[in-house]
Order: structure tokens, then sequence, then C-alpha cells
């Protein structure tokens, strides 16, 4: 064509970045750590797992203690049977923990995590058989990087081969409180247990499995959302682990003996002599010395490790600690820190959790051991018979939420001459419903349409156990 | 690309699980699975079958609503960097 032409438009492409949305992942290796607070999670881990692998073995009135049944839709908690119609008390209780969370965490940050979370509770047990297996940090760290050699292997396969079991009796253990352990037990022990209980064995044993040993850190990191939202409940006042960097900067190595500690302070050194211990023990790999970070989940190891290496260096402990941010800016004694717990987050924090707690308990107090439906059966229509009746068929459901069998009378009221058929004594066992089918027969009275009635069910033992329940009797 | 995948697998797919948990627990807590009806039919699974496909059917659906929202969330950049009209100029650059 012409040279005229427009030479051919480039478009400038802003050359794209193959950014990752995530970081690459570090593999941290959590150098192993003692002191009070490892003792602390120590203790917490038995109490937590004692509890758990041992309260679906607890038999309770010829019952296990602790029990979820699905298939028979009810909830057992040692005396408290729940029944679906109770789930109230299932609300209340979920609210109860979450103001009990909310206020742990406004008072000393995140006690959950750090202590009682199976997160860190199964990362704690999997890095014992760790360390059991292939050692220390520097050992692992050696021996990931190292050659392939038969003893590398064996080590290897004898942790992940433990850890499996551990998995696997974790997820039998979830899968008991759903489906009763002794017929669990008994489908184990005669090979056949039913495709959905091994899926959710499998699956809770592989979650376990995956969380503990494989994604660790991770989870706490990007998948769980109370550490996304804990800041929210965190004040100038809140108990947070924390670096006190006016004591600690400007860190620097040296060597003990030679350099006092006034001669470190009065060259301008800090009392952090910057040996990184801290961060080599923290499970999430950060450095508490940069400062609060929500990665952090308040494990305490970084306070236990520092505290050693205060000690060797014969300076006081306490370098990395439980303060607040008020307290390290004012240099607060422990009596102002317990002085300003009383604030008006934790009392209303406190106030809910009390009148809900009361609720509940009011609620359990009042929660009645009889409940009648009535329901009009709907496959019988209302009729005429003979001698001038009109009669009317119900459902009666009566359920008896309390511990001991009962027997109960039914009668019926609310019209002239009304009367029932059949059976008029039901018994029912402990914590089970029973239904019956009542025929109800009363006189024509030329009213046409629905009449109120009422059903009476009492307790043959107990007066005061009696449910009135209305119903409607239809006239044709 | 297949950054987009694992973000969206993880992204996606975990939500959905809290999601679909939470949805589980309210939906068989005010409806009894033996009362449930399929195209007309009593429902005959056992009740621990019907829980476990109910669970699985409320965290696909809430996979499906994050998936979209994630979609939907996708930047210009990650849109255009498809391999689609224009592609051999992009290449020419
Ligand atoms: S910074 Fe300290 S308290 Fe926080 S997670 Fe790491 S080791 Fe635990
Ligand atoms: S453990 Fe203590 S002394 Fe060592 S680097 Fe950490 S803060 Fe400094």
């Amino acid at each position: 064509m012409s040279d005229t032409a427009a030479p051919r438009r480039v478009i400038p492409i802003v050359e794209v970045v193959e950014d990752s949305l995530y970081e690459v992942r570090r593999k941290v290796y959590p150098r192993a750590v003692t002191g009070t607070f490892a003792n602390w999670r120590w203790a917490l881990v038995w109490f937590t797992q004692i509890l758990y692998y041992g309260l679906c073995w607890m038999p309770w009135n010829g019952r296990q203690a602790v029990l979820f049944h699905l298939v028979e839709r009810k909830f057992y908690i040692f005396g408290l049977v729940l029944w679906p119609q109770d789930v109230f008390f299932l609300a209340v209780l979920l609210i109860i923990s979450a103001f009990s969370l909310f206020l742990f965490t406004a008072v000393a940050g995140r006690l959950w995590c750090g202590y009682a979370c199976p997160q860190t509770v199964y990362t704690e047990i999997f890095l014992w058989v760790e360390k059991f297996f292939q050692g220390d940090r520097a050992q692992r760290m050696r021996r990931d990087t190292a050659r392939w050699t038969a003893e590398n292997a064996t080590r290897r396969f004898a942790k992940y081969f433990t850890w499996a079991a551990i998995s696997l009796w974790t997820g039998f253990t979830f899968v008991g409180y759903f489906s009763p352990m002794s017929e669990l037990v008994d489908s184990v022990l005669t090979w056949h247990v039913g495709p959905w209980e091994l899926f959710w064995i499998l699956f809770y044993g592989g979650s376990t499995y995956m969380g503990a040993g494989v994604m660790r850190e991770q989870v706490c990191k990007y998948m769980c959302p109370y550490a996304r939202f804990q800041s929210v409940m965190f004040d100038a006042d809140t108990l947070v682990i924390t670096y006190d960097t006016e004591r600690g900067e400007a860190r620097g190595g040296r060597k003990k003996g030679l350099v006092t500690r006034d001669i470190a302070h009065a060259t301008g050194m800090g009392d952090c002599v910057d040996c990184s211990i801290c961060v080599q023990v923290c499970p999430t790999g950060i450095d508490i010395r940069n400062g609060l970070q929500y990665e952090c989940i308040g494990c305490g190891a970084c306070i236990d490790a520092c505290d050693q290496v205060m000690e060797k260096m014969e300076y006081p402990k306490g370098l990395i600690r439980y303060s607040t941010q008020n307290a390290l800016a004012k240099h607060w004694q422990l009596n102002d820190i317990v002085k300003h717990v009383i604030r008006p987050r934790i009392l209303i924090y406190s106030a809910l959790l009390v009148s809900v707690s009361l609720a509940f308990i009011w609620g359990l107090a009042s929660k009645p051991e009889l409940r009648v439906d009535v329901s009009r059966d709907r496959a019988s229509l209302a009729r005429e018979v003979e001698g001038g009746l009109v009669e009317n068929v119900y459902r009666l459901h009566v359920m008896n939420v309390s511990e001991t069998t009962r027997r109960y009378a039914i009668s019926v009221s609310g019209l002239a001459g009304i009367d029932l058929l059949g059976e008029r004594i039901i018994e029912v066992p402990a914590t089970s419903a029973q239904s019956t089918t009542l025929r109800v027969r009363a006189p024509v009275d030329g009213k046409h349409g629905a009449q109120v009635i009422y059903f009476d069910v009492k307790s043959l033992a107990e007066e005061r156990i009696k449910v009135h329940e209305k119903a409607s009797f239809i006239q044709p | 690309m297949r950054d987009i995948l694992i973000r969206d697998i993880s992204v996606v797919l975990w939500p959905a699980f809290l999601v679909g948990g939470i949805a589980e627990g309210l939906f068989f807590t005010v409806i009894n699975p033996q009362e449930l009806y399929l195209f007309g039919h009593p429902v005959t699974y056992s009740p621990l079958a019907t829980y476990s496909i109910g669970f699985f059917a409320f965290w696909a659906l809430c996979a499906a609503s994050s998936w979209l929202t994630s979609y939907l969330l996708r930047s210009a950049e990650d849109v255009n960097r498809k391999p689609s009209v224009g592609d051999d100029e992009t290449k020419a650059k």
C-alpha cells in the first residue's frame, strides 16, 4: 500500500510478574525447648488427650458417658441428654465457648492457640516423635539434606509409621464419639466396619496427619479464622509475648566473662546476645524481636529459650516475657498490669459470659422430664361411627427425657362425653420415645369444624411429671 | 495458570469446608434424615450415609459459590493473561 500507512501500532504490554500469591514456604524446624511454658504445654497435652482418648470409653448409666449419637439423634453428655428439641442448649453452649474465648484472649492473648488447640497439641506430639527418631533441629536439618542412607531412610520411615498409627487411633476415637464405641469395636474386631465409619476414621486421621505432620504452622497462618480475627479482641492492656526492645537493643554477640553486663551497657549494647535461639524454637518460624505479629501463637517457647540464655549469661530473666503494650511503654510493674486487667472490655465480656451461663443453668434446671407431641393421623379422616359418635385418630409421641423407665397414664378431655379407645397406659424406657395411636370418640354435637380438646399424660409414679397438650377434634 | 489453580483449590475448598460443616449441622438439627424424600421416595440409606452425603453436598455447593467469587475477583491481569485474542501480539513484544 502507500507508505503513509500508519506503522503497526505496538501496544506496550507490561511484563507480568509471575508473582505467587503465597510466599514460598521455608520449612520450619522447631528446636525442642524446656522450661516453665513448655511444661505447661505438655501438661495440657496430657490433660486434653487423656480426656479425648479416654472419655469415649467411659460408661455412665449403662451407656457411653459422652456420645453424640447421630443415628438416634441424641447427644449424651454424662447425665445430660439432648434431643433435637434441645438445640437451644447446644447453641447456648457454643455462645458460652465463644465468649470464654473472647475473654481469655482479651486478658492474656492466644492462650487457646498456645496450649489447648488440637493443631498445637498434635503438632507437639508429632514433633516429639520426630525428635525421637530424627534428632533435634540441627540433626534434622542435616539429615534432610544429606544423601539417602539406609539409616536415614529407616528413621524417616519409623517416624511416618508412628505418625500414621497415632493419626489412625485419633480418627478411630473421633468416630467413637458419634457412633457407639462398643459397636465400633465389635465391627473392627469382626472386620465389618461400615463404609462410612471407615471413611470418617480415615478422613479425620488423614487430617490429623496432614495438620500436625505436614502443614503445621501453615494451618495457623493461612487456614485458621481465629488467628485472623483475634486481633480485634486485643488492646494495649492485653498480655502478650513481647521482646523488651529497650532492654535488648542494641543486640550483639559477646563473650561471656570477657564483657560484663556493665561494660556491654556502657558501650551501648543491650542484653540480647543475638544467639537467635528464640527464632529457632519458634514453631511458626518468626522472630519475636520484630514485635507482635499475627503469626505468633503465644506458645511461650521463645520465653523459655531466652530465659535459659539469660541464665547462662547471668543476666536477669525476662528479656522476652508476658507483658502488655502499655506496661512496656510506661515501665509498669506486675501490680500495675494486674490493676489494668479490669477495664470496660473485660467487664463487658465477663458480664455477657456470666449472664449467658446463668441462662444456661436456668434452662437446664427447668428442662422438662417429659415431652409429648400430638398430631392428628393424616391417613384417617374424622368419621361418624355407630352410636352417634365421631371418631378422630391421633398419634402421640411420648418422650421420656429422664434417666428412669416410666409408665404414663393418658386421658383426654375438653368435650362432653369424649373418651378414648384402646391402651391408656404407656411405658417408655429411660431417655427414649414411644409412639402410640389413639382413637378418640365424642358425640355428634351439630357444630361442624375443629374443636379444642386436651390430652393429659401423667407419670404414674410421680405426680408432678405431667403434660397437658392441646389438639383439635374435627366434627365432619 | 498453575498458581491460580493452587490458589483456587485452597481458598475455595477450605472456606467451603467450614461453611459446609455449619450448614450440615444446622440442617440436620432440624431435619431428621429418616424423614427425607428423594424423588418422591423415602430415603432408605443408613443415617450415617445420609449425613455424610449431605455433608458433601453442602461442601460442594459452598465450594461452587466460593469458586464463583474467586473467579469474579480475578484481576484484569489474570484475565488478560489467558491465551486468547491478541495472543500473538503479546508474544511479538
Ligand atoms: S514468637 Fe514465641 S510465643 Fe510466638 S509463636 Fe514463636 S515461639 Fe511461640
Ligand atoms: S533468645 Fe534472647 S538473647 Fe537470644 S536472640 Fe532471642 S532475644 Fe536475643
